[in-house]
C-alpha cells in the first residue's frame, strides 16, 4: 500500500453521483424531486457542474411528441435500430424513444430556454438519420436551444439539483469503487485542491463520468474526458461493453478538434481535397456530403492516404477542406453564425473567403459500463451489482449499439438519467446504510499514486501522451486491421510500463496538476487496451467499427462485446446477446426490426 | 499560415505547500494560431510540468480557463497568440489568475465561493406558473424569448465579476445579478416578490456603479449592463 497515503475523512450519504453532468444530475434531480430529504452528493472534476462536457453539445435532443400527426415514436425506434447497424438493444430503444417527449416537457417546465416556433411551441429541426415513415423523408424531431442545446440541458439539471439541495464537490475524482458483500457502498475520492483522499459511503452509487476520447490525437472531447469511470469499473473487476465502438465525427476543426456541425453541410458546404475536388461525389454519388458520419470519415482518411490530403503547418496536422465560400451571405450571418465564428476565432480563417481545414475528430463512445434497461450495472452481462448504477456516455444499456445518431445522445443521457433516478428511489426503500469501510479500502489507488509520486523519471508525460494519441489515431482509429491492432497492443504494453514511471514535477499532493494528469493518462491507456482488444476480436465491420480485413457486417457477430480487464492486459472477452424484443413481439412492422441491411 | 512568434509570458505563480508567490518568466516560440491554452500546454511539455492552469472544453462554452492577461480578464482558450500580439501591441504578457476567487496553485482558482453567489441568486424557476391545460410545454413567443435569451448564454466564467469595480465589495456580481433578472423576465416564474427582494437587497443591483466593464469583457458578448439596467429600472 502507498506509503503515507491515507483516507483522511469519511462522509456518508444516501446517494453518491460520480460525475455531475447531464445524466448524473438528471438522476439526482429526479431523486431530489421525488424523495425529498435524500442526502445526495455529486462529484465533478471541473469547478462546477455547469462546466461539464454536456454543455458543449450543439444540435438538439431527439424526441417525438406523441400528438405529432406526422411523426411517431415507432419511426424513431426504427431509425435508432437502423443507425446502430442492428446492434442496439430494442428494450432500451423502446423505453428511451417513448420517454423522450415527457423529458423534453420536464426540461421546459423547469426553465430550459428552448427555441420557439411562431406558434410559441418548442421548435424542432431535422438531423442526420432521423426520418418519417421508416426512412422516407426527413423528420423534424430535434428539439433545440439555438446551437447550445447541451448548455440549456446542463443548466436546467444543475439548477434543479441545486434547488433540491444536492451537495456538489468540485475539482475531485472518484478513484476507487468500494464494495462489501458484493454490493457497491461508495467510492474513494481524491480532492485536487487539498490533495487528500475521502471515503464517501453511500447506499446507492451512480457512475456518470462521461466519455473517454482523449486518447485520440484529434477529439471534440473536453480536457477531462479520460475514461475514469471505465477504468473504475475495470479495476473493480467489472466488465465493459462494446468499447470498440468509437464514433468519429467527419468534420472537426483542425487544431482544437471542435465540431464543425453537420448543419454546415446541410446548408450546402462541400468537402474538397488537395486538388479542391469535391471528392464525396466519388464515394457517395447520391448523398454526397450528407452521407452518414462513419462513411464520410472513412472517405476523408482514404483521400489522405492516397496523397490528396493537406498538411496544416500551424497545427502540424493533416486535413481536407470544408468549402463554405459559395454560401449566401445571410446563411453565414444568420444560420451558421456560431460555427462560423468558431472558425474565425479558433482556426483564424474566415469561412466567407477562406477554405476551412477539417479532419475527422473522435467524438463519442457508444460502448460503456453494461447496464440493463433500468441502468443497473451488470457484473456479467446479466446479474446486477446491488447499489451500483450507471448512465450517460459512460454507460451502455445500449441505446446506440455500434453507431449513434446525432441528437440521440442528449436524449439518452436525460431519459436514462431519469430511469436510474426511478430505480434508485425504489432501491433506497430497503437499502441499509453501509457499516463502515472495507478493510482493503484504498489498496488500488494508493498503490497507483505511490508509484506516480515515487517515480524517478524516464520518458516524459508529454511524450507518452503524444505517442498514445498518435498510436490510437493511426492504428485503432477509423480504419483497423488485425496487423494495426496487434501493433497497437504491443505499443500499449510498452506505454503502460513507461506511464508507471514518468518523471513528476513535484511530489506535493496539493493542487498537483501533474499528478492528476498522470492518473488520467493511465486511465486512458487502460481504456485504449480494451478498445484495441474488442476491435481485434470483432472480425467484421459494423457501425463505427471498421475492419479493412473484414469490411462486411457478419451475422456471426450479432452480439455485444463484454470485456474484463482486472489487471492491465489480462483481458477476458465475453458476449451479451442483443435484445430483439420489438422484433420478437411480432407486432406491426416487426420485420423492420430484424437484422436489416443498412443503406441510406 | 506559418507565422511564428517569440513571446514572453510573465506568469504569477503560487505554491500552496510553501505559501510562496512569485512571478516566473517563460520564453516561448509559438505559432500565431496557437491559443493561450496551447501555450500553457507547451510550457508544461517543454519547460515546466509544474505550472498549473485550468481549462475544460477549450472552446468558450464552459468558462473554466478565465485568466487575466495584461490586466484584462478573458478566456485563455479564445486568445490566439497572433491576436494577443496585435491586440495588446506587445510580445510580453503578464498573466495572472482571476481576482474574484482564492488561488489554489498558479493560475488555478477555487470557484466554490464565487459560485455560491450564483447559487444565492437562485438560477432555477422558484415557483413556476401552473402548466398549460394541454399538459405539454408552456407557450412562449419567439419575441418574448428574444428579450432575455442573450442573458441565458452566460457561462459563469466570472470575467465580468473580475472586471467589476463593485463585485469585490458588497455587490453579488454582474453574472449573479443577471441570473436573477433572467428569471424575472421569464414568463414562467411567479416568485416575483422574492426575486425583487434579492434584486434590491443588500448585495443587489444598486451596488452596481454602472461602469459597464462587464459588457466590455464578456467573452460571450452579452450586454450584461443592459440587463442590470433593466433590473434597476424594474423593466421586466
Amino acid at each position: 500500500m502507498g506509503e503515507g497515503l491515507t483516507i483522511d475523512s469519511t462522509l456518508t450519504c444516501d446517494v453518491l453521483v460520480i460525475g455531475a453532468g447531464g445524466a448524473g444530475l438528471r438522476a439526482a434531480a429526479y431523486i431530489g424531486e421525488q424523495r425529498p430529504g435524500t442526502k445526495i452528493v455529486a462529484l465533478t472534476k471541473v469547478a462546477s457542474p455547469q462546466k461539464s462536457h454536456t454543455t458543449t453539445a450543439q444540435g438538439g435532443m431527439a424526441a417525438v411528441d406523441p400528438k405529432d400527426p406526422a411523426d411517431s415514436p415507432t419511426f424513431h425506434m426504427f431509425d435508432t435500430w437502423k443507425g446502430s447497424d442492428c446492434s442496439a438493444d430494442q428494450d432500451v430503444i423502446k423505453k428511451v424513444c417513448e420517454l423522450g417527449w415527457e423529458e423534453v416537457v420536464w426540461l421546459e417546465r423547469r426553465g430550459m430556454h428552448f427555441s420557439r416556433t411562431e406558434e410559441k411551441r418548442i421548435a424542432k429541426r431535422p438531423f442526420g438519420g432521423h426520418m418519417l415513415n421508416f426512412g422516407e423523408t426527413k423528420a423534424f424531431r430535434a428539439c433545440y436551444e439555438a446551437s447550445r442545446t447541451g448548455k440549456g440541458i446542463m443548466d436546467t439539471v444543475w439548477n434543479e439539483s441545486l434547488k433540491y439541495g444536492v451537495s456538489f464537490i468540485g475539482q475531485c475524482a472518484a478513484t476507487e469503487l468500494l464494495f462489501k458483500n458484493g454490493a457497491c457502498i461508495g467510492a474513494i475520492v481524491f480532492r485536487f485542491p487539498e490533495g487528500t483522499f475521502s471515503a464517501i459511503l453511500a447506499k446507492a452509487t451512480i457512475v456518470a463520468t462521461g466519455g473517454n476520447a482523449k486518447m485520440y490525437l484529434v477529439t471534440s472531447n473536453c480536457r477531462g474526458n479520460t475514461g475514469d469511470g471505465l477504468a473504475l469499473a475495470l479495476n473493480a473487476g467489472l466488465p465493459v461493453l462494446d468499447l470498440e465502438a468509437v464514433q468519429f465525427h467527419p468534420t472537426g476543426m483542425v487544431g482544437p478538434g471542435i465540431l464543425a456541425s453537420e448543419a454546415l453541410r446541410g446548408e450546402g458546404a462541400i468537402l474538397r481535397n488537395k486538388e479542391e475536388e469535391p471528392f464525396m461525389e466519388r464515394y457517395a454519388p447520391t448523398a454526397k456530403d450528407l452521407a452518414p458520419r462513419d462513411l464520410i470519415s472513412r472517405a476523408i482518411i482514404q483521400e489522405m492516404r492516397e496523397g490528396r490530403g493537406l498538411f496544416h503547418e500551424g497545427h502540424k496536422a493533416h486535413h481536407v477542406w470544408l468549402d463554405l465560400r459559395h454560401l449566401p451571405k445571410e446563411v453565414h450571418e444568420k444560420k451558421i453564425q456560431e460555427v462560423s465564428s468558431f472558425f474565425k476565432r479558433f482556426v483564424g480563417v474566415d469561412p466567407e473567403t477562406d477554405l476551412c481545414p477539417v479532419t475527422p475528430t473522435a467524438h463519442y463512445q457508444m460502448g460503456g459500463i453494461p447496464t440493463n434497461e433500468f441502468g443497473e450495472v451488470q457484473r456479467d452481462g446479466q446479474a446486477v451489482v446491488p447499489g451500483l448504477f450507471a448512465c450517460g456516455e459512460v454507460a451502455a444499456a445500449s441505446l446506440h449499439g455500434l453507431n449513434r445518431l446525432g441528437t440521440n445522445s442528449l436524449l439518452e443521457l436525460i431519459t436514462m438519467g431519469r430511469v436510474v433516478g426511478e430505480r434508485v428511489v425504489e432501491y433506497l426503500k430497503d437499502a441499509k446504510e453501509p457499516d463502515g469501510l472495507p478493510s482493503d479500502a484504498g489498496h488500488i489507488i494508493f498503490d497507483q499514486f505511490a508509484a506516480y509520486l515515487g517515480s524517478q523519471g524516464g520518458e516524459s508525460f508529454a511524450h507518452i501522451r503524444d505517442t498514445l494519441r498518435n498510436l490510437m489515431m493511426e492504428k485503432v482509429g477509423i480504419f483497423r486491421t488485425e496487423k494495426s491492432l496487434l501493433e497497437a497492443m504491443e505499443k500499449l504494453r510498452e506505454l503502460r510500463e513507461k506511464a508507471q514511471h514518468m518523471p513528476i514535477g513535484t511530489a506535493s499532493l496539493r493542487a498537483n496538476q501533474n499528478l492528476w494528469q498522470i492518473w488520467e493518462l493511465n486511465n486512458l491507456i487502460t481504456v485504449s487496451m480494451v478498445i484495441a482488444q474488442g476491435a481485434l476480436a470483432r472480425k467484421e465491420s459494423r457501425g463505427a467499427h471498421f475492419r479493412e480485413d473484414y469490411p462486411e457486417r457478419s451475422d456471426e457477430f450479432n452480439y455485444h462485446t463484454l470485456a474484463y480487464m482486472p489487471e492491465f492486459d489480462k483481458v477476458t472477452l465475453g458476449e451479451r446477446p442483443i435484445d430483439m424484443s420489438i422484433f420478437e413481439a411480432k407486432g406491426e412492422h416487426c420485420e423492420l426490426f430484424d437484422y436489416i441491411e443498412r443503406k441510406y | 499560415m506559418s507565422d511564428q512568434y517569440r513571446i514572453t509570458l510573465e506568469i504569477s505563480r503560487y505554491d500552496p505547500e510553501t505559501d510562496l508567490s512569485w512571478v516566473q518568466t517563460y520564453h516561448v516560440e509559438a505559432g500565431g494560431i496557437l491559443r493561450f491554452v496551447d501555450v500553457f500546454r507547451k510550457i508544461n511539455d517543454e519547460q515546466d510540468p509544474t505550472l498549473a492552469w485550468s481549462s475544460s472544453c477549450e472552446h468558450a462554452q464552459c468558462g473554466s480557463c478565465a485568466i487575466m492577461v495584461n490586466g484584462k480578464p478573458l478566456l485563455a482558450c479564445e486568445l490566439l497568440v497572433r491576436e494577443a500580439v496585435e491586440h495588446f501591441n506587445t510580445n510580453t504578457f503578464r498573466v495572472k489568475p482571476i481576482t474574484i476567487a482564492p488561488v489554489l496553485r498558479d493560475l488555478v482558482v477555487d470557484l466554490e465561493k464565487a459560485y455560491d453567489r450564483v447559487h444565492a441568486a437562485k438560477p432555477y424557476l422558484m415557483r413556476p406558473t401552473a402548466p398549460p391545460e394541454e399538459g405539454d410545454e408552456y407557450r412562449i413567443s419567439p419575441e418574448v424569448l428574444e428579450t432575455y435569451v442573450e442573458a441565458t448564454q452566460c457561462i459563469n466564467c466570472f470575467c465580468c465579476a473580475t472586471a467589476c469595480i463593485s463585485s469585490h465589495h458588497h455587490f453579488m456580481g454582474p453574472n449573479a445579478a443577471m441570473a436573477n433578472i433572467v428569471r424575472l423576465m421569464d414568463p414562467r416564474e411567479t416568485a416575483r416578490e422574492e426575486r425583487m427582494d434579492l434584486l434590491y437587497g443588500e448585495s443587489g443591483v444598486y451596488r452596481c456603479h454602472t461602469a459597464r466593464a462587464c459588457s466590455f469583457v464578456c467573452p460571450k458578448e452579452i450586454d450584461v449592463s443592459h440587463f442590470l439596467a433593466l433590473g434597476k429600472e424594474g423593466k421586466f
